[in-house]
């Protein structure tokens, strides 16, 4: 894959001080091999040309300082020795110092989706290379401008419908890619959705992704951060398509015109009791099968709510307009089969209707968004992030079959 | 399946002419002489027939769907494009293989479990400890360049399906085939459609006795040839009635489809070699042979 030359940051996002550790790291690295001589192979003198390739991308890149440490990566600032002014974000992969567990599911899942999708709208691999001290160096697109949670948050920055659906537009257009490449994405948020210098909103973290399931075959519901999952995933359901993903876009959607969180449970049933107040009760006859989905609530039959219709999204999200909240309402249709697809939500009306998008260049940014772009990278999928204030709601995924 | 074909790094990067293969082992070969010479291994294929065993019977232990058994046998075949097997442990190479197409396909097994049934079959060649299947699985995906998706040809057979109204003995007895490719280098040369379409053609065509088609594939071979004589023989016969009605409409499909002939016929021709020299194949020979070579150069340790 060839790197694209980046465009360069602005001088004073350089010197964000965040503990600048120079790289010791090779040094390190180079005590660890000697102790360490791949004792797999029998003789290493035959792996020179592997090993010639591997160092000759590996020099491509230099180190500079670490942006971020999570539980199961650390991302480093790097750029080109070529040239200096080309950034890219280096994603080294902690493998378990003994292999104890083999490679995790995550790491695997990223570099697999990312070596073949290919798209403006999802970050880019550019090279993979192992270290000395074996482990997995992921190169990535240098995205400085942060992520849309930060945007959301800062109450500093204005922003209107017209930049919404800029945003959106490029959203759904990552995400009807990974769809029509058979990958479902499965943890769409706004720290997920990192945005790159010339203000490209770019689809990134596929530690959760995987392939469409063989039809019949099961898959697990314990994936997307609880805010974002649809009703059939808290229900349980083992086989569903690409529209989970599409539920998460409206939940973005909606979080983009409100700033805050749409929809705020503290647990997975409390997910689904606000699901129901906001959006009506899942019934046999607005959802055909919904009763028999593995971990249905019957509700409480004094309290079924009807449906809401497109005056409730109106009154809730006015900024959106008809045609917008007519195009949200598709996105959070209870019953999967009836909710838009990726495709479908690309030819609604709303994205030919005024106001046009904003141009990119003229989006609403931030400036500071280094750093947050390595906390995105070393957080593990369906995670929420540490630092927000919502701390106490952050739930821990049991992933054993999916996890390995 | 995920991702595109066209677009993939399959299709990018691990499709080889047969004369970029040949250069390959060669310059191994010329490399290590003295290896060579001191180890000699069976023909390529009949390896491949040991270690797709071993890998069948690997997977049975754990219930492993046959998509991740595939994988795997391409993931081998796609490391010893870059490394010497008399430089690796074989038995490691397998079961690391296994172990990463388990999760690339979504089946996940625990590694203890891979190694402890790994071990189960070959007590003299794994070691307990689980820390070297987790970095021969580094050195697996480092070697493949971290490049781990592979289409597999199951997909366009399950889709030409009802466009060819195969039955299902033909679906079957291609599946079977599809299998058998994976013991050639046929994967390493062709796109899976160009298999799938020949897997298609040998199933309708040739219809080899369904009996023949597992243990022993000799009696295949034969009737391949046979079948094909036929065809050739009804094909040629201008006064007859031609080729049977079914094998017309195939013929028309083909022809329609724009699929690359040439490359079909050859993977036929790759098959049909496949059954004739399966013929030598003796489990033990291979066995002993590896496992001289592995025990020698204390490749297991």
């Amino acid at each position: 894959m060839a790197v694209s030359p980046l465009i360069p940051p602005p001088p004073h996002e350089a010197k964000v001080t965040d503990t600048p550790k120079k790289t010791e790291v090779n040094s390190t690295e180079r005590l660890l091999h000697n102790q360490n001589t791949i004792p797999f192979f029998h003789s290493t003198n035959e792996r020179e040309v592997t090993e010639q390739l591997n160092d000759d991308v590996r020099h491509k890149y230099i180190k500079d300082k670490r942006l971020g440490e999570g539980t199961y990566a650390v991302v480093f600032l790097g750029h080109l020795r070529t040239d200096p002014s080309s950034f890219v974000a280096i994603k080294k992969i902690k493998v378990n110092a003994e292999y104890k567990d083999g490679l995790s599911m995550d790491a695997i899942r990223e570099v697999k989706y990312l070596q073949e999708l290919s798209h403006p709208n999802i970050i880019a691999l550019h090279d993979v290379f192992s270290s000395k001290d074996q482990n997995l160096n992921l190169v990535l697109e240098y995205l400085p401008r942060g992520d849309l949670e930060m945007l959301i948050k800062d109450t500093d920055i204005h922003y209107g419908a017209a930049d919404v659906k800029a945003w959106m537009g490029m959203l759904a257009r990552g995400v009807w890619f990974c769809h029509e490449n058979f990958v479902l994405h499965r943890d769409i948020k706004p720290n997920n959705l990192l945005i790159a210098a010339d203000g490209e909103v770019k689809l990134a973290d596929f530690g959760l992704a995987r392939s469409f399931a063989d039809p019949y075959l099961n898959m697990t519901h314990q994936v997307i951060t609880r805010w974002y999952r649809p009703p059939e995933l808290l229900f349980g359901a083992r086989q569903y398509s690409g529209v989970v993903d599409v539920w998460s876009m409206g939940m973005v959607f909606a979080e983009l015109l409100l700033r805050v969180p749409f929809i705020v449970g503290n647990t997975d049933l409390d997910q689904i009791a606000k699901i129901c107040e906001a959006f009506g009760t899942p019934t046999e006859d607005n959802w055909p099968g919904v009763t028999r989905l593995p971990n249905y609530l019957p509700a409480d039959a004094n309290h079924t709510l009807p449906v809401q219709g497109r005056d409730f999204f109106l009154r809730q999200f006015p900024t959106a307009g008809p045609v917008g909240a007519d195009l949200l309402m598709s996105m959070c249709t209870l019953d999967p089969k009836k909710r838009s697809t990726a495709c479908q939500v690309l030819q609604h009306g709303w994205w030919s209707s005024e106001p046009k998008p904003t141009d990119k260049k003229n989006l609403p940014r931030k400036t500071d968004g280094i750093k947050k772009m390595g906390a995105d990278l070393t957080r593990r999928g369906g995670d929420f992030d540490d630092n927000t204030t919502f701390k106490n709601a952050a739930r821990q995924l049991k992933f054993t079959v999916a996890r390995d | 399946m995920a991702a595109n074909y066209w677009a993939s790094t399959q299709r990018r990067h691990w499709l080889f002419t047969r004369e970029k293969l040949a250069e390959i082992r060669e310059s191994f070969r010329e490399k290590d002489k003295a290896a060579h010479s001191q180890f000699p291994l069976p023909d390529q294929r009949l390896l491949n027939i040991y270690f797709s065993q071993q890998l069948i019977k690997l997977g049975k232990r754990m219930s492993t769907r046959q998509q991740a058994l595939a994988t795997a046998q391409v993931y081998v075949k796609r490391f010893y494009t870059k490394n010497e097997i008399r430089h690796t442990n074989p038995y490691l190479v397998v079961t690391t293989a296994f172990y990463l197409a388990c999760k690339m396909e979504e089946c996940p097994q625990h590694i203890r479990f891979v190694v402890g049934e790994a071990r189960g079959l070959w007590p003299e060649f794994i070691a307990p400890d689980v820390s070297k299947l987790g970095e021969c699985e580094f050195s697996l995906i480092s070697e493949m360049s971290s490049q781990l998706i592979v289409h597999h040809p199951y997909r366009t057979l399950s889709e030409l399906q009802p466009e060819l109204s195969l039955t299902s003995d033909e679906v079957a007895l291609a599946w079977s085939v599809i299998n058998d490719h994976y013991l050639t280098d046929l994967p390493l040369l062709y796109p899976p459609h160009v298999i799938a379409v020949m897997a298609i053609i040998v199933a309708v065509v040739f219809k080899p006795s369904q009996t023949s088609f597992h243990g022993s594939a000799a009696p295949l071979a034969g009737a391949m040839r046979d079948g094909g004589l036929n065809i050739l023989a009804a094909l040629s016969d201008k006064n007859g009635s031609g080729p049977p009605a079914r094998i017309q409409r195939l013929v028309a499909w083909l022809a329609e489809s724009e699929i690359d002939i040439t490359a079909v016929i050859e993977c036929t021709q790759e098959l049909v070699s496949l059954y004739e020299i399966w013929e030598q194949y003796s489990e033990k020979h291979c066995k002993e042979l590896l496992g001289r070579m592995v025990k020698t150069k204390n490749l297991d340790k």
